[in-house]
């Protein structure tokens, strides 16, 4: 009797089990691949669609696309990673590839490429040089440059036309950019209603200013270079470029902006700002009915070089030391599906991303204006340098030490000290344990 | 009914029994509880970037953080700062909303309830809706501050804002909460003997002097609970800071336990955020040691016979 009964009770169970089996994936490689559009967003239909043509398209591979929103998706991964559970395929940042590959978590992609001999195999003339340097470690790929980012200025037309300007006006040099965002501030009874232009809104950083100098944030050996005239001149010149504002005022200008949750360019809150293609697809969705454009980011006036921060994700495939040769190459299989060019395009139409093969992106941006004129920025991007010691240098690391010069808490000079002596304590620190 | 004999058996039936009961808790015990500590310990030797498997490098994460890391004292001294007035405020609010929840009044349950639903509510959605409410700009507190700020002709205070209120702000933010220790206070305060308060009105006590020759030192006990939980919450305040303030501004609400996480999530030093989680373990344990020192002294546990 207690047989029979235990039986009736685990029949459920057991019925519900069998029940689980999806036709879909019966005597097929199952894969896994994360992305960044989770049920519910705007995105996630036409990523489903995407995932689901390559499954549709064939009967030895099915993947499961499963989709973290941004936010979630980099805590998530790194512990996926960490734990030897990442997915199959996945996006990550392609500045810091590097620790991944030698870590030995990544598939080496270029070993598969020159082992394929299909037609449809990846062709990596396609993607920029500057992005794949980022995804080699001791010579061969590890990843694949997925998107290409690029910082652009953005400026508001209408906020142009009310002050009698055009698009022929928009600055190009740092002097011109001051001058001509003062015309556009509007303050009343002490608050910032409007605002030209700061150079810490938006996507604008403090390294994505310093490299149009000439100069970078560290040196060949990865020691900070913050005690140069070229830093001070910089951190100078951000602090200075609102000057008549306090900082109270224009922080409670941007954090209202925060409160609010929109973009404050796209808000009509700023005349200009730096941002990446990201925010174009925000105003879209936003259903913005401004008139904008966009130029390259103004350089220094003397000697000023043309460059962007242009970060990207790349697109991984993670060994999860299984040794599982079938899912190794279902990944491949499905990484040459997402690699090619009409797929690129696709991705760019259901993400708003500027994705990173080259052909695919010139067809998809030839009847965007906009777009095409981000995607002319891509080729003056660079990516921030992986630091071992301090991989999120330019955060959380970073951060105190430039809050504190704009805030006037520390002089412009002794931010700049004491942020070097921060950086070379962690690389002592970090020396004494690897 | 048992066969004769059998006795044993059934106790083994028994025994058996009681396993399987208790192995899920078992289970989680040594999986989720003891072996993460074991395994903590153990990287906490190690340099460990969560990708390469950890390497036992002795005890360097310890003396790089105790020697040659100022971030750490400065998350260290956040965090103390943070237990020194989070804890008594805390306890103290507690008891004057279970003081004033233990009246006879109409709706207490009502009342009761109300100070009780902050803790319920998701900590990320109380600290966005204090998010708004502290708001320099539009946030509600400043605008009832308003005649209060031209009064003494101030600028009106930044709260989370600005390095010299930010902790303040978070520890007057975790009061809202206070209503969790209200509960145990008022569960001990109706336990008080009804006769010990008849006796001190026979002998012409007043409201006042009930409370702080009765009440109070025979709410001790619960009191001091409050305080060692206190303490060990207090010393992990991460939550609030981390969506509140980022840990800002110039890494003022920067507090140890921010500063652990983004050793390991940000500088993937798992085997250093390890031996802080190790020292965080020293540190609370010491001050509870010393609470409990002190029990004897501040703690009404009946008369001695």
């Amino acid at each position: 009797m207690k047989k029979l009964l235990m039986l009736l009770m685990l029949l459920p169970a057991i019925l519900m089990v069998a029940a689980c089996e999806n036709p879909d994936t019966k005597d097929k490689v199952v894969i896994d691949f994360w992305h960044m559009s989770p049920v519910g967003s705007p995105t996630f239909s036409k990523m489903r669609a995407i995932v689901n043509e390559f499954n549709n398209s064939q009967d030895e591979y099915f993947v499961k696309g499963t989709g973290f929103s941004f936010w979630d998706y980099w805590d998530k991964i790194s512990l996926a990673i960490s734990a030897r559970t990442a997915p199959d395929l996945g996006l990550s940042t392609i500045d810091d590839v590097y620790g991944r590959a030698k870590g030995g978590v990544l598939y080496n992609i270029s070993e598969m490429i020159a082992a394929d001999t299909s037609e449809n195999n990846i062709d990596l003339d396609e993607f920029r040089e500057s992005q794949k340097q980022f995804a080699r470690y001791e010579g061969d790929l590890y990843a694949l440059p997925f998107t290409s980012t690029a910082r652009v200025l953005y400026y508001n037309l209408d906020i142009l036309a009310e002050k009698g300007f055009t698009e022929a006006d928009v600055p190009t040099t740092w002097s011109e950019l001051k001058t001509f965002a003062k015309h556009f501030d509007v303050v009343e009874g002490g608050d910032i209603q409007r605002l030209g232009f700061d150079p810490t809104y938006g996507n604008a950083t403090y390294h994505g200013w310093l490299w149009q100098t000439g100069e970078d944030f560290f040196d060949e050996d990865l020691n900070p270079t913050l005690n140069t005239e070229t830093h001070e001149f910089v951190l100078q010149w951000i602090k200075d470029f609102n000057s008549e504002f306090t900082r109270a005022q224009l922080q409670t200008f941007g954090e209202s902006n925060n409160m609010l949750g929109i973009d404050p360019f796209a808000a009509e809150r700023v005349a200009m700002i730096v941002n990446d293609d990201g925010l174009n697809q925000k105003i879209v969705d936003a259903g913005g009915t401004f008139n904008y454009g966009v130029a390259p980011i103004p350089i220094p006036d003397e000697d000023g070089i043309r460059v962007n921060w242009g970060s990207g994700f790349s697109i991984e495939l993670y060994d999860n030391g299984k040794n599982d040769l079938a899912r190794k190459e279902a990944s491949f299989e499905f990484l040459k599906y997402l690699m090619s060019e009409q797929t690129q395009i696709k991705l760019a139409e259901a993400n708003g991303w500027i994705m990173s093969h080259i052909s695919a992106m010139e067809k998809y941006t030839a009847d965007k204006p906009l777009l095409a004129k981000i995607l002319v920025e891509v080729d003056y991007a660079m990516d921030k340098v992986y630091v071992p010691y301090a991989p999120s240098w330019h955060g959380n690391d970073w951060q105190p030490f430039y809050t504190e010069a704009l805030e006037g808490k520390k002089t412009v000079k002794q931010a700049l000290a004491d942020a070097r002596a921060h950086y070379i304590q962690k690389k002592q620190n970090w020396e004494a344990t690897n | 009914m048992q066969k004769k004999g059998s006795l044993s058996k059934l106790k083994k039936q028994e025994n058996r029994m009681g396993y399987i009961f208790a192995f899920p808790w078992i289970f989680g015990l040594i999986v989720f509880g003891a072996f993460p500590i074991i395994a903590s310990l153990y990287i906490s030797f190690t340099s460990y970037d969560m990708i390469s498997a950890p390497r036992f490098i002795g005890i360097e994460n310890y003396k790089i953080l105790l020697f040659n890391d100022s971030i750490f004292y400065q998350s260290l001294g956040n965090t103390i700062y943070h237990v020194v007035l989070a804890v008594p405020l805390g306890m103290f609010v507690g008891v004057v909303l279970a003081l004033f929840l233990n009246s006879k009044i109409r709706g207490m349950s009502v009342y009761r309830t109300l100070f009780y639903l902050p803790n319920v509510v998701s900590i990320v959605a109380m600290s966005l809706l204090w998010l708004w409410l502290f708001n320099p700009n539009f946030g509600i507190i400043n605008q009832v501050l308003k005649p209060v700020y031209d009064l003494f002709g101030m600028e009106p205070l930044r709260w989370y804002a600005d390095a010299s209120t930010s902790k303040m702000t978070l520890i007057l933010m975790g009061l809202w909460t206070a209503g969790g220790s209200m509960v145990i206070y008022l569960a001990q305060m109706q336990d008080i003997p009804v006769t010990l308060y008849e006796s001190a009105e026979i002998d012409g006590a007043n409201w006042f002097q009930k409370i702080i020759y009765i009440t109070l030192p025979l709410m001790t006990p619960s009191m001091f609970f409050n305080f060692i939980m206190g303490i060990i919450g207090s010393f992990q305040v991460f939550t609030l800071a981390y969506i509140m303030t980022s840990g800002g501004p110039s890494r003022s609400t920067y507090y140890f336990a921010y500063y652990l996480y983004d050793l390991m999530m940000a500088d993937q030093n798992m085997g250093m955020a390890s031996a802080m989680a190790w020292i965080l373990l020293v540190i609370v344990l010491v001050f509870t040691m010393i609470a409990l020192k002190l029990n004897k002294y501040v703690v009404y546990l009946g008369e001695e016979n």
